[in-house]
């Protein structure tokens, strides 16, 4: 049975050095916990790229499209002459255009975030609540009893205060 | 925030309590936005709802009154928050940090309201829904080409995208407080954080896509303003027919939201208990964005009056003399007064840094502010092309109870904001603080890690 | 019928793309309009008796609005004669102008309407479409020539007034936007008369607008430009002609026959 190993760190850096003995130790990506977004994190737990910024570029094209497509289609199916200008009149279509990208640019850009962060959580996973308010956890998955210990101990060396044992449904 | 004092745990303790403590006179606010909102702004605009828009005081030459004006206020004041904070995200300022929350609830509100404010200018706002484009047995869909419907696609946009950011922006927040309250919040709290843990992958997410709305936000929030100076600008009515007016309308919104932030922030330092996060250094600093920008608004304000002389037309003329000189003139006199002469204030520190008079200042700004779109409004109408057809407007009582109203109405709004959202930011003040040292031997190590080192610079 | 028929243009359904977005890159979507109703008013005719104002409230239902509604600048008038004193006492002049709606053709009050409420029908009319209408008043802001008129209010007719509401033309609800429609409930009739008699085109003087068949003076002549034989295309060759506000590009299709001295 699969558990997790969480403790909690009184600061950044040690936290980050006990994610990277974990590391070494050969077990599997830890999970680092924490308050404030920690900028070093990448340094430890490997360079991180993210899909979010495709969601946006290929959001924002296709409102683009969308947008002039909604007013120069709406102009050619319900034609209506107005003002002597042409059924399909370019300059206000580009502003319909314009604010059509940014809108679906934003919602693509939300639903990117959605997608590659995995919220909203439908499963509890492994969380510490003090991490919300001034402590650092690292949490990693152990297949067994044994490499909970192990996990344990290389996280007491590198100077946790407390290591907790949760069981986590995968 | 010179006091580096403050622990991570205190800005949990600080924040929390000011969602779940709420004291009587809290409440009596609220009571009495709610009242004046109902009593000012929805019975009268219920009278008006019956008897026609003959209620306000427009007439023939005038169509477009005080509703319109107001329309363009609580669109222009909406200009600043959400604007203003991705600015100052994306050039990584720190003393954003503590208040673009409530700066991005501004926002927000002000929008409700603008589009509350549409609603009572239509002549038939229950037929709203025929401005946007939907399947519908009529076989008709809106007209693209109408300057007014620039207005809907962008207010939708603006509307779509502020919310969106505010909300991103919160959701650590609403896991720190999840974790901290019980009953009906806890709940609450556990569905608008949608799980948030905070792990190192969620943070990266959550910063790339923050940035990426601030990127997408910024031009949206400049060409919100502008489409709406072109319901002015794109007609052919003397004074309003000019290039100028998109450049003039985004610097006077960004300058009356800039006041009503620092309206905003007073009040939230005085009644909310943050005198701890809200210091002299905002003030400071919203203070020298404000003096930029009054200067900036001086001179388009000036060169609009040079263009329309300049080009010699008689309508023109006749509406530029009508504007210095006319009817309205005092109002014209009373916003320069407001917004050219007072905010030169700003220049001495000693004004910026101290609070009431800082308060005082951004209220002129924003009633001159307010009057300047009244005069779009009155003085241009009054003066079209046709000198048979000259007519003077002036308000009807209904017309000035719904502006009072409507403040009353956003007021309810924000009131009811800071019991909910966070108002201050929980993460994003923290990052600025030094990591919590818990024993001696890591307190030398602390702090390096946080956060790239925009630490808070205490006020120089 | 001895009216020529403007040949009208059959042109065979556009086959390339490219020749497709030429044809929408072109006003409007008939070829052309079927006809170009025009109004030419003599200004040396006129004499300011404002009858054609009265015709126009009776035929078009035009609300009374009262003292406080006149006093409020409310008053209803799809036509207006404007009054405008030239020179200094003692040496005056009283000047007249009727004004109505231009029935523009780049009109600035269609491209505002954010609903379509008002746009160019195949008549080549300048057309307000009552219950699409939602009140912005835009297109009254729009309007160089100040002729469209807003409903303050739901105006009432003391009975036995509202006996004599005209049948053809709707009365309209409070928070909508009106203005004059050159009696198209005539033109309406005047086609469907044409059809009955197996003609497609209306002959002229089939139409007469209510504010032109009262003018005593006959100062005004309302017709179809594109019949050359019509009065209206006669008189359009009065040297006097000129259009309000004609810098403003808007293109009326009410013509003003007055010597222009300044």
């Amino acid at each position: 049975m699969a558990t997790s190993a969480i403790a909690l760190f009184g600061d950044s850096h040690a936290a980050l050095a006990a994610a990277r003995e974990l590391t070494s130790a050969g077990f599997a990506a830890p999970t680092v916990i924490s308050p404030v977004p920690l900028e070093a994190a990448e340094e430890v737990l490997g360079k991180k790229t993210s899909v979010i910024k495709r969601f946006t570029f290929f959001g924002a094209l296709l409102g683009s499209a969308s947008g002039f497509l909604l007013a120069a289609g709406t102009a050619v199916l319900y034609l209506h002459p107005t003002g002597g200008r042409p059924i399909i009149t370019l300059p206000p279509f580009l502003v319909i255009t314009y604010e059509m990208t940014i809108l679906f640019g934003i919602l693509s850009t939300v639903i990117g975030f959605l997608v590659s962060a995995r919220l909203p959580a439908i499963r509890d996973r492994a969380y510490a609540p003090e991490a919300a308010v001034d402590r650092f956890a690292v949490a990693v998955t152990c297949d067994d009893g044994e490499g909970f210990q192990r996990a344990a101990q290389i996280l007491r060396e590198a100077g946790a205060e407390e290591v907790r044992n949760e069981a986590v449904s995968s | 925030m010179s006091e580096t004092d403050l622990r991570y745990a205190d800005v949990n303790r600080d924040i929390v309590r000011s969602l779940v403590e709420t004291g009587p006179r809290y409440y009596i606010t609220l009571g009495c936005a709610v009242g004046v909102a109902l009593l000012c702004f929805f019975f009268p605009w219920f009278y008006q709802l019956n008897l026609g828009i003959g209620a306000a005081g427009m007439n023939h030459p005038q169509v477009w009154g005080t509703y319109e004006a107001g329309f363009i206020f609580w669109i222009g004041l909406s200009h600043s928050g959400t604007l203003l904070s991705c600015v100052l995200h994306i050039t990584r300022s720190s003393w954003r940090k503590a208040m673009y929350r409530s700066a991005e609830a501004m926002t927000l509100f002000s929008l409700v309201i603008a589009v509350t404010m549409v609603m009572v200018h239509l002549g038939r706002p229950w037929f709203i829904h025929w401005a946007f484009p939907y399947p519908n047995q009529m076989g008709l869909w809106p007209n693209f080409r109408s300057p007014l419907l620039f207005d809907v696609t962008a207010i939708a946009t603006y509307l779509t995208g502020s919310s969106v950011f505010i909300y991103m922006g919160s959701i650590p927040d609403f896991a720190a407080v999840r974790d901290r309250t019980t009953g009906w919040r806890r709940h609450m709290y556990t569905l608008l954080s949608l799980g948030w843990r905070g792990t190192d992958t969620e943070w990266h997410r959550l910063g790339w896509a923050y940035t990426l709305l601030a990127v997408l936000i910024i031009p949206l929030a400049v060409s919100v303003h502008s489409i709406v100076s072109w319901d002015w600008a794109m007609s052919i009515v003397p004074a309003l027919h000019q290039t100028i007016f998109a450049p003039y309308f985004v610097v006077g919104a960004i300058y009356s939201g800039t006041a009503g932030i620092v309206t905003v922030m007073f009040l939230l330092r005085k009644f909310m208990g943050f005198e701890k996060y809200i210091t002299e250094l905002h003030f400071d600093n919203l203070g020298k964005l404000l003096l930029a920008l009054s200067l900036i608004w001086t001179y388009i304000n000036v060169l609009e009056l040079f263009t329309g002389w300049y080009s010699g037309a008689s309508s023109e003329i006749e509406a530029l003399k009508y504007k210095l000189f006319g009817y309205y003139a005092p109002l014209y006199w009373e916003m320069i007064l407001f917004c050219a002469i007072a905010p030169l204030l700003l220049a001495s520190k000693r004004f910026r840094t101290s609070f009431g008079p800082m308060l005082w200042l951004s209220i002129a700004i924003n009633i001159g502010m307010y009057t300047e779109r009244f005069l779009i409004v009155g003085t241009s109408l009054s003066r079209k092309y046709l000198p048979a057809d000259w007519g003077l407007y002036v308000p009807s009582l209904v017309e000035l109870s719904i502006l009072v109203g409507s403040i009353a109405l956003f007021s309810t709004l924000f009131l009811l904001f800071v019991k909910i959202f966070p108002s201050v930011s929980i993460y994003e003040v923290k990052e600025t603080l030094h990591e919590p040292a818990v024993s001696p031997e890591r307190s030398g190590a602390a702090g390096s890690a946080a956060a790239g080192g925009d630490r808070w610079q205490p006020a120089r | 019928m001895t009216a020529k028929e403007p040949a009208r243009k059959q042109e065979e359904p556009a086959s390339s793309l490219a020749e497709k977005w030429r044809e929408f890159r072109r006003p409007g979507y008939y070829q052309e309009f079927d006809y170009d109703w025009t109004m030419t008013v003599d200004l040396d005719r006129c004499m300011g008796c404002e009858a054609c104002v009265t015709a126009c409230k009776a035929e078009n239902n035009l609300p009374i609005v009262g003292e406080k509604g006149f006093a409020q600048g409310r008053e209803m008038q799809w036509i207006r004669v404007e009054r405008y004193w030239e020179g200094e006492y003692p040496n005056v002049k009283l000047r007249f102008i009727p004004m109505m709606c231009q029935h523009c053709d780049a009109a600035p009050c269609e491209t505002v309407c954010p609903v379509t409420a008002t746009y160019h029908n195949q008549d080549g009319l300048n057309v307000q479409v009552y219950n699409r209408c939602i009140g912005t008043r835009s297109c009254a802001v729009y309007c160089p020539y100040e002729v469209r008129y807003f409903n303050y209010y739901d105006h009432r007719w003391d009975s036995p007034l509202e006996q004599q509401l005209n049948p053809d033309v709707t009365v309209r609800e409070k928070g909508v936007m009106e203005k004059c429609t050159f009696c198209i409930q005539r033109i309406r009739q005047a086609k469907d008369l044409a059809k009955d008699d197996g003609r497609r085109r209306v002959r002229d003087g089939e139409v007469v607008p209510a504010c032109v068949q009262a003018c005593p003076a006959e100062a005004l002549v309302f017709g179809d430009r594109k019949d050359p034989d019509s009065r209206v295309s006669k008189s359009l060759s009065d040297p006097r002609g000129y259009r309000v506000l004609d810098e403003l590009n808007t293109r009326p299709s009410v013509i003003y026959l007055k010597k222009v001295t300044v």
